[in-house]
């Protein structure tokens, strides 16, 4: 990709506007956009059934490609999914039904436009409030799984999304607070700023309460359990997702693996160091897939820990879930906040 | 207007009002979900659950969908051939139907097994209660979402029902019990394997400990939930684990018992919350108490017959030459004509759910005039109705699960 770059660098004799289009597509369709997303979900969805499998003392996903274990199970399902029929219930509001899942994936995806990845190439929207930016977006994706277990007019469906929008306005807001709180301790809203200030040491230590709350909230965001409550099988049939079928339930599937992939590479940015400890250095090789490498490892370690805990936990009933959210999660992050305010008035954390 | 069901009615009232709902059955607060008959979380059966948010109001549970008329069937058959038709409905818990049914026909009969049939029908009839259990626990985790549950449940009864396989040749129906003895003797290595597998159980309670009973979450989905007292359990009739849960010491191995039970040592698990909980307490602490019989019986083992001489007496040279060799009953012609003397009959056993009870009706002929049987499922669906509403909707699995309910037994 970096030769051609240069190529038309060459060509267009420094055209920026083009250059930076050419990266930006790039950026958002190839690496670490779509294919990405699309390859980690799909590799996270195998992980989930492997190690679930590995604590249930059985084989799990063994079928597709049997000698690397089954890992090509998720694109077969995908495949699948792609060329099933979709049935649209007669009863249903159809443009809602149809759009909302794309419009959930399109608002989950979103933010990695602002998320850096690596020190030398700039994401196609540079700004210095991405933190900020990138929050506000990624909260608009829940709004559409309510409107599809609304457009779909079943019963199952609607007390689905009722749950989704309860256990949305439990957890988004301690999220929302720690990841502030995170932002009082470095001062910036910037990610690049905030990687560079974790040279010592990582957010999670600086403020392991913050950590703990986002990641509960992130567990609760992502559907995972002891959280999968709007699509509990046994009670509401698939929650908001009931009536789709084919690509739709396809999407509606990857929608909580993309959502997850983008939380934790938020997280891991925000709590974990990022790219540290590689300083990114000269050329493509040390500058971009390096440490770009390193952040897409300390992600999938927080996926695979989300993943892992669906072999330990049932689900919590909603009441149970929600007193959870609003007095222990959300304590939690107004603790990071005091802990955080703490630190800089204390001037225990200074950035000269 | 009969007074049992003024009684019932009552009862209602007072478990509905003991719970302060707080909220009324009027207006349109109230939506009514058809949990079923296709639904993930119901099994055969439809539950109609009304919900005002999320709290559910009234339950009515909707029984019948895998009705199969079993004992209108045994009228036209046979008393041999509905051997096998009895274990069909409660698929995971046969022996004990076949026991309660065979034990029928031989008090009509006036014969009794030798005393190592007995052993064996006891040794059969815990295996299959510990897969059942089994079975029930790994439901009930699946329905809490607790995935590994459910695989760990299948996986551990996969042992049981191997063994069962050892002694009589079939995974699940084994139609092992015939009237006066067993149809097979138990081979070799079969008690070294027997014991093999417990001490694997065993060991593997103290993991189901520590993932299943005493996981945070399953506690806090479990405790507190559907709570039935000891005086409801009695009114409504409430049988096996599900009443032992509540506090009533009731098991008819030792209230009335049948087979080998009165020369082996147990102990009766009984709990006091009544709650889901406790059911599923009780359901482990009879796997252990099962283990125990079952170690207690190989050891009193008798020798000798495994079918009644009565019976012995029509083998055929080549019957008898087969029964020396291998220890295999082939059937002599009595079967195919068995005509119990006139007379009714009752036998009660206490299946893996509860309290079966078999009646028969004999005329003379060859096939029952009248087989009435009650399931311990049947017996117990009636609490869907009292125990469900006033809890919230995710309640319903989780107290289904924890009755161990399942709709193939109550419909027959």
């Amino acid at each position: 990709m970096l030769p051609l770059i240069m190529l038309l660098k060459e060509i267009l004799g420094y055209n920026d506007t083009i250059y930076r289009t050419v990266v930006g597509l790039g950026y958002m369709i190839v690496y670490p956009g779509l294919l990405l997303v699309v390859v980690i979900a799909a590799l996270m969805l195998w992980a989930e059934r492997k190690i679930a499998a590995l604590v249930q003392l059985r084989y799990g996903p063994l079928w597709v490609s049997r000698r690397i274990g089954g890992a090509l199970q998720g694109f077969a399902d995908l495949i699948r999914f792609s060329f099933q029929e979709v049935i649209i219930p007669r009863r249903s509001d159809v443009i809602p039904f149809l759009l909302s899942p794309g419009l959930a994936i399109l608002f989950s995806m979103l933010p990695i436009a602002f998320i850096p990845i690596s020190p030398s190439i700039h994401p196609p929207v540079y700004s210095d409030l991405a933190l900020l930016v990138v929050i506000a977006i990624i909260s608009l994706a829940p709004i559409f799984i309510v409107i599809m277990g609304w457009a779909s007019d079943n019963k199952f469906a609607f007390v689905g999304s009722l749950r989704e929008a309860l256990l949305i306005v439990s957890y988004e807001i301690p999220l929302i607070i720690s990841i502030i709180s995170m932002a009082v301790i470095y001062g910036s809203l910037d990610f690049y700023e905030i990687v560079e200030r974790q040279y010592m040491l990582p957010g999670m230590i600086l403020n392991p309460f913050a950590f703990i709350a986002s990641f509960i909230a992130v567990l609760r965001t992502t559907s995972r359990f002891p959280f999968e409550i709007s699509e509990a099988e046994t009670e509401v049939v698939a929650g908001p997702y009931t009536e789709y079928s084919g690509l739709m339930f396809g999407l509606s599937m990857g929608l909580a693996y993309i959502k997850l992939y983008v939380y934790t590479l938020i997280l891991s940015l925000v709590f974990l160091g990022g790219w540290l400890p590689l300083q990114g250095g000269e050329g493509f090789l040390l500058g971009f897939l390096a440490p770009s490498l390193v952040v897409i490892l300390k992600l999938s370690i927080l996926s695979l820990v989300a993943v892992f805990l669906r072999a330990i936990y049932g689900r919590y009933r909603l009441d149970q879930a929600i007193r959870l959210g609003w007095i222990y999660v959300f304590g939690l992050s107004i603790v990071s906040l005091i802990w955080s305010l703490a630190l800089v008035y204390g001037g225990w954390v200074r950035w000269g | 207007m009969v007074a049992g069901s003024i009684a019932i009615e009552e009862i209602s009232k007072e478990l509905i009002q003991s719970r302060d709902l707080g909220v009324t059955e009027e207006g349109e607060r109230l939506i009514e979900l058809q949990i079923g008959p296709t639904h993930p979380g119901s099994g055969h059966m439809r539950i109609r659950v009304w919900v005002d948010g999320d709290i559910i109001v009234r339950c009515d549970p909707d029984i019948g969908f895998v009705f199969r008329t079993i004992e209108k069937l045994s009228e036209n058959r046979i008393y041999m051939k509905t051997i096998p038709l009895v274990e069909r409905p409660s698929l995971l818990d046969t022996t004990p139907m076949t026991i309660g049914y065979v034990n029928a026909i031989e008090k009509l009969m006036g014969i009794e097994p030798p005393p190592r049939a007995k052993y064996l029908r006891t040794i059969l009839a815990e295996i299959t209660r510990i897969a059942s259990h089994l079975y029930g626990i790994g439901i009930l985790a699946i329905f809490l979402g607790h995935s590994t549950g459910f695989m760990w449940g299948f996986g551990d009864r996969e042992l049981f029902v191997e063994l069962a396989n050892q002694l009589s040749g079939a995974r699940i129906t084994y139609a092992y019990v015939i009237p006066g003895g067993v149809r097979r003797d138990m081979p070799q290595s079969f008690p070294d394997n027997v014991e093999k597998a417990l001490r694997y159980m065993e060991r593997r309670l103290k993991d189901w400990y520590k993932i299943f009973l005493n996981n945070p979450v399953i506690e806090d989905r479990l405790r507190e939930v559907g709570i039935l007292r000891k005086n409801d359990a009695v009114k409504l009739g409430i049988t096996g684990p599900n009443l032992r849960a509540s506090g009533v010491d009731f098991d008819v191995r030792v209230a009335d018992p049948y087979e080998a039970y009165d020369e082996l040592e147990f102990m009766v698990p009984v709990a006091e919350e009544g709650d889901a909980y406790a059911r599923t307490l009780v359901r482990f602490e009879e796997i252990k108490q099962s283990i125990n019989i079952i170690r207690d019986a190989l050891r009193k083992m008798p020798s000798g017959d495994i079918i009644h001489p009565q019976i012995a007496r029509m083998f055929n040279p080549l019957m008898k030459k087969i029964y020396e060799e291998t220890r295999r009953v082939k059937f002599p012609g009595i079967f195919a004509s068995l005509k119990p003397p006139k007379g009714e009959a009752t036998a009660r056993v206490e299946a893996g759910r509860g309290e079966a009870l078999f009646h028969i009706v004999s005329d003379g002929s060859p096939r029952p005039y009248r087989f009435r049987w009650t399931t311990p499922s049947y017996r117990n669906v009636i609490l869907f109705k009292y125990l469900i509403p006033g809890h919230r909707l995710a309640d319903l699995p989780a107290i289904y699960g924890s009755l161990d309910y399942f709709p193939p037994e109550a419909d027959r």
